[in-house]
């Protein structure tokens, strides 16, 4: 009998292309890890290992000819005039800011309290009716927006968060704390229940956004129009609270950002709705849309079909078709250019009959910000201003941004020839711009330490740091904080995600944490 | 009209009618990265003497000599272009790396063989006499030089009566040729085509900004849009059917490149053998 000869052994490919090599943390016990970055099926991936708890994979970005091309538009970071640590442990260690950070802060966040008026299913910052929380007193605020001014001197933006800010006793004197500052707008970030109850409170506010050189602005919890969408994400119907807020902001002529959390299988169905709901609001200039943040309390998530900043921009041009296409939003150069996109629209026309005109149509954006091969431009004044437009600290409402959507349409200028004055007839276009966001923060899962070194939305703790947003939420420096502030111990939040079910129990907050019976749990 | 008359037109087009207000002085279709496209397949290396050929308010050379770090002379038919070039090379501290001249394409003001490399964006189709420009893209290389061209392509034949019937402002248009047209048009000047490639999408691009830009002028200054002569309500008909053409493959944009042949006797012998 002959023996069969045995089949050649055939080496296989890989079904991904291994890109980047860089660090995350174990979303279980936070320590730092290598992490890679994938390309898979025109999708990109981050793996991770920790030695301790296995493997972790999270999508990060839907499109991956997109995630390549954007890293033209990296801007070169600027130094903030001071940094508040030293470099120790390595990043993500060390915040913040320690001198190995890329950028400066475009964004301050100041929370307030950690106490809420609600208590949604969905909330990063895992507040709600809690009796064991905390909040700042005027000396901390003084000192938080003195560690920001000294390291930004003059500061764009400071946003008041929370918790819920409004329910905070003493918002307004921080609001005033900030104006007395060179810090030039303050953003409210807000779930709107007094802004609806309260009009008096509202008008205080508008009072406030009439202050010489200053303006408040309302970021404005925004998630849609279905019940459900409310129920499941707010835990309460507050559809009736959120006209009668706007109505109350229009009226006392405060500019809003609708703020949507977007969820897979929750909320995504209704993001045209929302654009064009803003767009016709008087008191709207913006929305922002933030694929929710799977950190602090959320409802459990599959991290391989989260959603990711392509994805929601694939749903916003795919529910208002007419409106937006494929290359109307630009990532933003000052951050990471995956972490947020933007684009900027000009309205016109009546509800249900509008012209919409994204800027990015109007002129190259992307060539302006392109930081690698265009060095040089005709004009460097169009960039200057492209680039204060495509910034984290850019709110519609603002001075600076109202002035910078002018250069650019001035830029598109023609006078001495066709006869048309556009500058003249721009100056009346500030109310027809509106503005379009969209954000993916990062969390636990999705943490890439390069994104972090460049983050410039910083949370300014009342100990006087600034933290990196995604750092503050991710590895547990929200949890360091709030034991400090309140003297409650709290236990480290780990995400609510589908492969780790069997190895998570329940916060009192409602988070979920690493369960304990092993040395899992370290401080 | 003459021919002197229609480069006129089309200079001053490009440099001062609504044309360029919805255009933009410094667009062509495909932006900078299709420029950079070009600039590669030209193997530009630093220190080579580039030529760019109605170089409008300078986009092109100053990339070239910025990133390329060539030496670059531009040239443009309408002085006011010249200028703002000029000042822009200033502010961006080149100089002395980048040079602009007024000055017609199909009479360069330069001696013979002088630049390693001549491009020339969006314009062979407005130029009238294409041989002529041809002939002098041929003229000032070296022997073995490049010439790089993008330009809009139509097979005119077939243009849609909406596109026939446009009025003088967008003639330059209807004057372009299908690729394969410029491809002769270079072969009979003595350059050897080495790549054409077509880029039809960034025409759509283009016709998606005309019409952003038209709706901006709308929202703006509608009554002083009719002034200019603009019929608003013909335009998005004739945008739709530019789109239509380049679906169609009737309307589009390509990258063509050429070589000079080295000076040609009879039994020389191929570069290499």
């Amino acid at each position: 009998m002959t023996q069969a000869t045995p089949a050649p052994r055939r080496k296989a490919d890989r079904d991904e292309v291994f890109v980047e090599f860089t660090k995350s943390i174990c979303p279980l016990c936070k320590t730092p890890v290598d992490a890679q970055v994938n390309i898979r099926a025109d999708k990109v991936y981050l793996p991770k290992r920790c030695r301790e708890h296995g493997e972790f994979e999270a999508l990060v970005y839907g499109d991956a000819a997109e995630y390549l091309s954007s890293a033209r538009f990296n801007k070169p970071g600027t130094i903030p005039l001071s940094f508040q640590t030293e470099v120790k442990d390595g990043c993500p260690l060390d915040c913040g800011l320690c001198p190995e950070h890329k950028q400066h802060a475009c964004l301050g966040i100041i929370e307030v309290n950690t106490g809420c008026n609600l208590d949604c299913p969905i909330c990063f910052a895992d507040s709600g009716h809690q009796s064991d929380g905390y909040s700042i007193t005027h000396e901390q605020c003084e000192r938080m927006l003195d560690a920001f001014v000294a390291s930004e001197g003059e500061a764009e933006v400071v946003m008041f968060s929370g918790g819920e800010p409004t329910i905070h006793k003493h918002i307004l004197d921080f609001i005033d704390l900030a104006q007395a500052r060179p810090i030039k707008n303050v953003n409210l970030n807000t779930n709107g229940i007094r802004l609806a109850t309260d009009k008096a409170f509202v008008a205080k506010l508008g009072k406030r956004n009439q202050v010489p050189g200053r303006s408040v602005n309302v970021y404005l919890q925004f998630d849609g129009f279905d019940e459900r969408t409310h129920l499941e994400i707010r835990g309460r119907d507050l559809r009736t609270f959120k006209q009668r807020a706007l109505d109350n902001c229009a009226e006392a002529g405060l500019t809003v950002t609708l703020v949507a959390a977007v969820e897979r299988g929750l909320n995504e169905h209704e993001l045209g709705a929302i654009t064009e709901y803003g767009i016709d609001h008087p008191a709207v200039r913006s929305v922002a849309f933030q694929p929710v943040t799977h950190s602090g309390r959320h409802v459990e998530f599959d991290p391989l079909q989260r959603l990711t900043n392509p994805d929601v921009i694939r749903l916003i041009s795919a529910q208002r078709p007419g409106w937006f296409q494929k290359g109307d939003f630009l990532p933003v150069p000052c951050c990471f250019p995956t972490c947020r996109s933007i684009t900027y629209l000009l309205v016109d026309g009546e509800p249900g009959n509008r012209t919409v005109v994204p800027i990015p149509r109007l002129l190259n954006v992307e060539d302006y910000l392109d930081y690698v091969t265009n060095r040089v431009m005709p004009d460097a004044g169009i960039r200057e201003a492209l680039e204060k437009l495509w910034s984290a600290s850019a709110f519609i409402g603002t001075e600076t941004t109202e002035e910078k959507l002018r250069a650019t349409a001035e830029a598109l200028d023609c006078t001495d020839s066709c006869g048309i004055d556009l500058p003249e007839a721009v100056k009346q276009l500030n109310d027809k711009a509106f503005m379009i966001i969209v954000q993916d923060f990062q969390d636990p899962y999705t943490l890439n330490v390069k994104q972090l070194m460049k983050c410039c939305v910083e949370e300014i703790t009342p100990d006087g740091r600034l933290i990196p947003f995604c750092a503050y939420n991710s590895v547990g420096y929200r949890e360091q904080v709030r034991a400090q502030m309140s003297g409650v111990p709290v236990a480290p939040v780990a995400p609510n995600a589908l492969p780790l079910a069997s190895r998570l129990t329940t916060t009192p907050y409602g988070s979920r944490t690493t369960l304990t019976g092993s040395e899992e749990l370290r401080p | 009209m003459t021919h002197e008359e229609i480069k006129s037109c089309c200079a001053d087009a490009y440099s001062r009618d609504i044309v360029a207000m919805l255009l933009g002085d410094s667009y062509h279709p495909g932006g900078t990265a299709l420029t950079r496209r070009l600039a590669d397949r030209l193997a530009l290396a630093p220190g080579m003497r580039v030529l760019d050929v109605a170089s409008g308010r300078g986009t092109t050379a100053l990339l070239l000599a910025d990133a390329y770090r060539v030496r670059a002379d531009g040239i443009d038919y309408a002085p006011a272009n010249t200028a703002l070039a000029q000042g822009a090379a200033q502010a961006a501290g080149l100089a002395d790396r980048a040079v602009f001249t007024t000055g017609d394409a199909e009479h360069l003001p330069y001696e013979n063989a002088v630049f390693n490399a001549v491009v020339c964006e969006c314009a062979l189709c407005t130029f009238p006499d294409k041989h002529q420009a041809a002939g002098e893209f041929a003229r000032v290389l070296e022997p073995g030089g490049r010439l790089g061209i993008t330009d809009v392509t139509a097979d005119t034949d077939r243009l849609p009566p909406e596109l026939r019937g446009l009025s003088a402002r967008t003639a330059c248009i209807a004057d372009a040729r299908p690729a394969e047209e410029y491809a002769e048009i270079l072969a009979a000047a003595g350059l050897r085509v080495l790549t054409l490639e077509r880029h039809d999408q960034a025409m759509i691009r283009m016709i998606d900004q005309i019409q952003a830009r038209l709706s901006l002028l709308r929202i703006t200054a509608p009554a002083r849009l009719a002034e200019a002569g603009m019929d608003l309500d013909a335009a998005p008909a004739v945008l739709d059917a530019a789109r239509a053409a380049v679906t169609d493959g009737v309307l589009g944009y390509a990258l063509l490149t050429a070589v000079k042949s080295p000076a040609e006797r009879p039994g020389d012998l191929p570069p290499g053998a």
